[in-house]
């Protein structure tokens, strides 16, 4: 049981945010778990508290925070931190995020040496804090982000690697996920596609981290790879309609315009009627096209149209392609259907494939709510437990 | 104004059956697209299929005897610009093995057969002339001369600027848009529709990724200013389907007809090229003006699942190409404050622009490319038109 604890502390020195380039710093007190935490700075003298006092409010506010979290106090929780985090970090100074980060370890070292399994809550409690964080935008609060979305990558891979379970892997994998897709939701691809990296290295068939690792490289050409990711999804789940589209358009993409066209056609022609289904219908068309067949593009439109009417879309792109068939009339009739139409109030196909639909990740999102909600109480066991950690410190540091 | 002559064309799949014939080489070379018979334009994919046996070491790609691609490999498939004229092409693949010529395939692709009765349109021409800063207004139908295809042409008829207006403004409401931006268009379509004299017509387009509002044409600015007061800022942007569906909707219009566009023009959701956009724009008569909402910088690269940075690049420039040969032009705003005045000047200019009919003397319907140019016997002036149109 100490050895396993012991364990635990000298990762958590060496892991927690920061992982390895801190270890390999003389001047980080975390790099040797023996060394104090903090050193004071100032005597007091000034009449502002010393750097120790400081610290040790941060430690009891982070404290109180994370007992209100075990508690179920979720929205005051998270509140809570955001306003400690901004009290503590400046954008302009790199080290008050030190600062902070020391006084939150210290606590983390602590519970996590009592239980491992408090990492999970504690690491969805700085997930929601970084969601927030990029709510309110980036600017003025940079640093913030980055150390958020730093605690709860860190925790979730020091979790899974102290653990070893294959449980511990899922739901690592599933917040790195969920990080990956906020990420991606604010167009930070090359971020997310270091998350969702991890993510699948930690459990490959976590579908939804290679959907958003599939984005990443289809948003930076990288259409080979996009395909060979997106053949591993379909073979894992082959009604995931959204990874057949991508694969299909990706395929056209590097000149595999049978096998592309083949899978166009299956979806176009599925019996689903969402934007899957239409956003195939306009490529299958656009591919008809480019390969000189009007004929089979017009055929795919109008078959379209008798499902989605309206769609204005469509009736552009069958206007279009009647046009350059020569046949100006009936593209003229076609268009003239717009004028007809409603507002759309809904996103169309085409930009959903462009966006990074967080519906994606709800699934991840919904496992890590409730194995962290399941492990609330350890963390609440865990609180209760004062100077726990440090006397299993002074055992790794002997 | 138009001489109405009805055109029967007669189907030509005579030819089409004989490039079928002409498609298998012996040598086991395959044409497999474009299919037989369909007409083709733009880019266009080639796919082709070598026999086995013989080791390949490329295939080559001819259109009327122009090399226009290699293929190294396998699949032998490559896109290439087969231009825009609506002509017969012969398409021609040669595949080569180490030794040289193994084996080819031809086929004649079709131009595209016109089964309806057409228009033989008088080419108008709406032509801004500016002396330094200021429109010249004092010219005379003697003052300009017009060639189309370097050939002088014979004005039938002039006039300066009494023609009655059809616009499409076309708005984009996307996301970006919000807030103040979206103030400020309200602000700028309203002076425009304000400005319409009796007999200017205008329908009201507001898109994003979507169509969010369309209007009929109408002459009836308190109804279409209506619509401008429900409009709300949401989505991406598709310039391309929504600046195409705006040049059909003018189509069938007569005389003067303009689409104002308002947009960055950083176009990320279209399933239409732009390339098709320039080609509808050459086709027909209407001029796009584009306010260009992008605080007057040098266009930024994206990218997006839809197209990288060079292919978004391509759009761009496509769409600027399109506006600056329509006899339109693009007026870069830097501040919001700035739209209201950007839609007065352009409408200014319209009611300034000398309007200049004539039948060209050559007309072919043969989908070529017509250039136009207007000269002024008068020193010191700038004139701006269209730059020419596809010959439909």
């Amino acid at each position: 049981m100490i050895s396993n604890r012991a364990r635990v502390l000298a990762a958590l020195a060496l892991l927690c945010v920061g992982g390895t380039a801190r270890a390999q710093d003389p001047n980080d007190p975390f790099s040797n778990p023996a060394s104090p935490a903090v050193t004071a700075t100032d005597n007091g003298q000034s009449g502002r508290p010393s750097r120790r006092e400081a610290m040790d409010e941060v430690q009891g506010r982070y404290r109180q925070i994370l007992a209100l979290w075990a508690g179920g106090q979720t929205e005051k929780a998270v509140n809570d931190l955001i306003a400690l985090e901004e009290s503590v970090v400046r954008d302009e100074d790199a080290g008050t995020k030190k600062r902070l980060l020391k006084a939150e370890e210290a606590i983390i070292h602590e519970i996590g040496a009592a239980n491992l399994e408090t990492l999970v809550p504690v690491a969805m409690l700085h997930h929601d804090v970084y969601r927030r964080y990029l709510e309110k935008g980036a600017k003025g609060h940079s640093l913030l982000l980055a150390h958020a979305r730093g605690m709860a990558r860190d925790l979730a891979i020091l979790y899974q690697e102290q653990s070893g379970s294959e449980g511990a892997a899922l739901v690592s994998s599933r917040i790195l996920t969920s990080l990956g897709g906020m990420l991606q939701q604010y167009a930070q691809q090359l971020p997310a596609a270091e998350m969702f990296y991890r993510a699948v290295a930690l459990d490959p068939r976590n579908t939804a981290a290679m959907m958003g690792l599939c984005i990443v490289y289809e948003k930076n050409s990288q259409y080979q790879s996009a395909v060979d990711l997106l053949r591993k999804i379909a073979t894992l789940d082959p009604a995931y309609s959204e990874a057949r589209l991508r694969l299909a358009l990706n395929l056209k993409r590097l000149g595999q315009t049978g096998e592309a066209r083949k899978g166009l056609i299956d979806l176009a022609e599925s019996k689903e009627t969402g934007w899957v289904t239409v956003l195939a219908a306009q490529e299958l068309a656009r591919l008809y096209s480019e390969q000189g067949s009007p004929a089979g593009a017009q055929k795919v439109l109008e078959a379209a149209l008798q499902r989605f009417p309206n769609d204005a879309r469509l009736y552009v792109e069958l206007a279009a392609v009647l046009d350059r068939k020569g046949e100006m009339r009936g593209a003229q009739a076609v268009m003239d259907k717009v004028l007809a139409l409603k507002p759309s109030a809904d996103d169309s196909s085409r930009l959903l494939y462009n966006t990074t639909r967080q519906e994606t990740f709800a699934q991840a999102r919904q496992f890590l709510d409730e194995n962290a909600r399941s492990r609330l109480s350890l963390l609440a066991e865990a609180l209760s437990v004062p100077n726990h950690a440090g006397i299993a410190a002074e055992r790794v540091g002997s | 104004m138009r001489r109405r002559v009805s055109i029967c064309l007669t189907a030509l799949l005579a030819l089409g059956l004989l490039g079928a014939a002409a498609a298998r080489a012996a040598v086991g070379v395959q044409i497999d697209s474009p299919a037989d018979g369909a007409p083709i334009f733009g880019p266009t994919e080639v796919k082709v299929q070598v026999g086995a046996g013989e080791p390949v070491t490329k295939v080559e790609i001819y259109v009327n005897g122009k090399l226009l691609g290699t293929m190294a490999k396998p699949p032998y498939t490559l896109t290439v610009d087969a231009g825009d004229e609506n002509v017969k092409r012969e398409l021609k693949v040669v595949a080569y093995g180490p030794a040289g010529v193994i084996g080819s395939a031809s086929r004649t692709v079709q131009p595209v057969q016109i089964d309806d009765t057409m228009d033989l349109k008088l080419q108008q021409l709406f032509v801004t002339v500016n002396r330094g800063e200021d429109r010249a207004l004092d010219l005379d139908e003697g003052d300009f001369r017009i060639s189309d295809n370097r050939k002088p042409q014979q004005i039938v008829t002039f006039g300066k600027g009494e023609l009655p207006l059809t616009a499409v403004l076309l708005l984009d409401t996307s996301e970006s848009m919000k807030g103040e931006r979206l103030e400020g268009v309200r602000r700028g379509a309203k002076a425009f529709l304000q400005g319409m004299k009796p007999l200017d017509e205008a329908a009201l387009v507001t898109f994003s990724d979507r169509l969010l509002q369309i209007t009929p044409f109408s002459e009836d600015k308190q109804t279409l200013a209506k619509v401008l007061t429900k409009t709300e800022a949401a989505g991406g942007t598709a310039v391309n389907d929504f600046l195409y569906m705006s040049l059909k909707l003018l189509e069938p219009r007569l005389g003067r007809r303009v689409v104002i566009l308002l947009s960055d023009g950083a176009d990320v959701h279209s399933v239409v090229p732009m390339s098709d956009v320039l080609w509808k724009s050459r086709t027909g008569q209407a001029m796009i003006y584009w306010i260009q909402l992008e605080g007057g910088e040098k266009h930024h690269s994206y990218t997006s699942a839809w197209r990288n940075a060079g292919e978004n690049d391509k759009e761009y420039e496509t769409l600027e190409k399109a506006v600056v040969e329509s006899g339109g032009r693009i007026q870069r705003i830097d501040k919001t404050a700035e739209l209201e005045g950007a839609f007065r000047s352009i409408l200014q200019e319209l009611r300034e622009q000398y309007v200049i009919g004539y039948y060209p003397s050559d007309v072919r319907k043969d989908g070529r490319w017509h250039d136009v140019s207007v000269d002024v016997r008068r020193s010191g002036v700038r004139v701006r038109t269209r730059d020419g149109y596809l010959d439909f």
